[in-house]
């Protein structure tokens, strides 16, 4: 997958001189105008693809690394290391709903307290960029394009209340021990003038369903392109049939698993006997 | 290296560390006789296996273990099968009582505290018992008087009681009533706590009943068969929570551990078989009751809504 993935590459970087050649130095000034967020500000273009589209998770799975890669045609950029462009790629899984309990000390002993129900999660998201998000663009730009783990909306009314903040913050802390929730601000890498790649981990511990990665070119504070792919993470092979009988035959899955565990019992009594 | 992925737990585990552990539980399992689950539920949730899959698992792999272990007693004429059938049907009453109890626990959000007082309190008080007990007869041993841990002419009210049966191979002529609340009281408590129940039906059948150490051990196991195949039954029709894959690296680990358990069991004196069990038991409870006390180093923690 990671030799298509570079075939891909090479194609973009051909295709490279061409872009530049196209690219007109007039139209490329007018992007000088406050454009409104979220608006392609100029000529430019951004296109991107993810390395593996779709995942599967088998019994040897421990997380995988993809590769995300695009190139800015039109590119204004004289040099590679002018910092013309910026991007900031999201990764965003499914969402689920997420119970957040804090222990609590009742007459010595540390109690669950009751817990807050936030139904909207993203059971995964990263932000990369190429540079920290903040000093790309405005925390009102970044607020309306939803970027970054602040302005995630957990499906619950968190503003104001100091206890909800709290409580906000630990789920984003959790999440991010998990590797669940990542922000890394040097992920993103240009390479020449119009081509930029990225890698994110997903780890071992990613829910299954569709991803979205969008990926933003920003020029001077504003969107100046977008583009957007999605990967989709399933279970395969054994995993999958497990799973599957797990959740719509559990009867009979229970049934397997007390079969299984007799039978590798009187297996094991069988070979060790000493008769 | 050796990782594999549990397609119910969504973690990767290494494949040693799962077989070992299930080897060391089944070692613990035949030379007691206990189930080995209120050691094995804690250790599979310390590895990061969500505890509602630990204990449906835990669950999984003592029936296992607990049919390998019961064969390896029967070769030996340690199993009363009589006085098992007797716990059996008051152990399957207790275990359905066990799930309702649980789901009204949970429902109130309190589950995992009550599961940890109850262990708490459970086997603090039979592992201290047991230890002193089986301390003073050492004790008695090392001053060179011979003692017999049972007693057979000692008659307490549990002889008073009708429906008297006869257990032949225990040498008992007893009511059926007391090892029928025994075994409803065990299935409730394996049920409610994920565990086979054997740390709790051992010491009852001994002081309570009497019964030889040796058919105690042997017929304790044999219940714990049924008991726990029940517990699975329930937890992965209701929650969803059996993984079969981890089930099974355990219940591998565990047959084999089970077989050198039973005979090293056999090269152990009753009273310190009892004696370590016992410093087994307390260990476990002492470290719950930290865990009860201690500050967590984090006091928040996320649940999916669906496997809580």
């Amino acid at each position: 997958m990671m030799k298509t993935a570079l075939l891909q590459i090479s194609a973009l970087l051909l295709a490279l001189p061409v872009s530049v050649a196209l690219s007109s130095p007039v139209l490329a000034q007018k992007k000088a105008a406050e454009p409104a967020a979220g608006e392609p500000a100029s000529q430019e273009q951004v296109q991107s693809d993810i390395s593996t589209r779709e995942i599967a998770i088998q019994s040897n799975f421990t997380g995988i690394e993809i590769l995300i890669f695009g190139s800015v045609d039109f590119s204004d950029s004289r040099t590679p290391g002018e910092g013309t462009y910026d991007v900031i790629a999201v990764v965003r899984g499914p969402n689920e709903p997420i119970i957040l309990r804090k222990k609590e000390r009742v007459a010595g002993i540390w109690v669950n307290g009751p817990g807050k129900t936030y139904s909207t999660v993203p059971g995964f998201y990263a932000v990369l960029s190429t540079r920290p998000v903040r000093a790309i663009a405005s925390d009102q730009t970044l607020k309306a394009l939803g970027i970054g783990l602040s302005d995630l909306d957990f499906g619950r009314y968190t503003q104001g209340n100091p206890n909800e903040q709290a409580y906000r913050s630990a789920m984003i802390r959790l999440k991010k021990e998990k590797k669940l929730f990542q922000e890394r601000d040097d992920a993103v890498k240009f390479i020449g003038r119009s081509l930029f790649r990225a890698t994110v981990a997903l780890p071992v511990n990613v829910p299954i369903g569709r991803y979205t990665v969008d990926v933003y070119l920003f020029r001077d504070g504003a969107v100046a392109s977008k583009s957007q792919g999605s990967l989709e993470v399933n279970k395969a092979g054994l995993e999958k049939l497990v799973y599957r009988l797990a959740f719509q035959r559990p009867f009979i899955y229970g049934l397997l698993g007390v079969l299984i565990a007799v039978l590798a019992g009187l297996a094991g009594w069988y070979a060790f006997r000493r008769d | 290296m050796f990782q594999i992925y549990l397609p119910i737990a969504e973690i990767s585990v290494n494949l040693l560390v799962m077989l070992g552990l299930g080897a060391a539980v089944g070692f613990l399992s035949g030379m007691f006789g206990v189930g080995g689950g209120f050691l094995l539920t804690p250790f599979l949730m310390l590895s990061g296996i969500p505890p509602a899959i630990a204990v449906a698992t835990g669950a999984n792999q003592i029936v296992g273990t607990s049919v390998s272990g019961t064969l390896a007693q029967w070769r030996r004429g340690n199993v009363d099968l009589r006085m098992g059938f007797v716990l059996i049907a008051g152990g399957v009453v207790g275990a359905f009582v066990g799930v309702f109890l649980l789901k009204i626990l949970r429902e109130a959000g309190q589950a995992g505290l009550m599961i940890s007082l109850t262990y708490v309190c459970f086997l603090g008080v039979i592992g201290a018992l047991m230890l002193w007990e089986s301390l003073n007869a050492i004790r008695r041993q090392r001053a060179g008087k011979t003692v017999s841990a049972r007693k057979a002419s000692q008659h307490n009210w549990i002889h008073g009681l009708p429906f008297k049966m006869r257990f032949p191979r225990s040498r008992l002529y007893i009511s059926a009533i007391p090892p029928l609340v025994i075994g409803g009281l065990v299935g409730l408590l394996a049920s409610f706590l994920g565990v086979g129940g054997g740390f709790i039906m051992v010491p009852a059948l001994i002081y309570l009943l009497r019964m030889p150490t040796n058919v105690v051990i042997g017929t304790s196991i044999f219940q714990i068969i049924f008991i726990t195949a029940i517990v699975t039954l329930l937890h992965a029709t209701l929650n969803y929570t059996l993984d079969i894959v981890l089930a099974f690296l355990l219940v591998i680990g565990g047959v084999i551990g089970g077989q050198f358990g039973v005979r090293a069991g056999q090269k152990l004196r009753g009273e310190q078989l009892r004696a370590l069990l016992a410093l087994m038991v307390l260990g476990v409870a002492i470290r719950i009751l930290l865990d009860l006390l201690l500050k967590p180093s984090e006091l928040f923690s996320i649940v999916p809504l669906s496997g809580a």
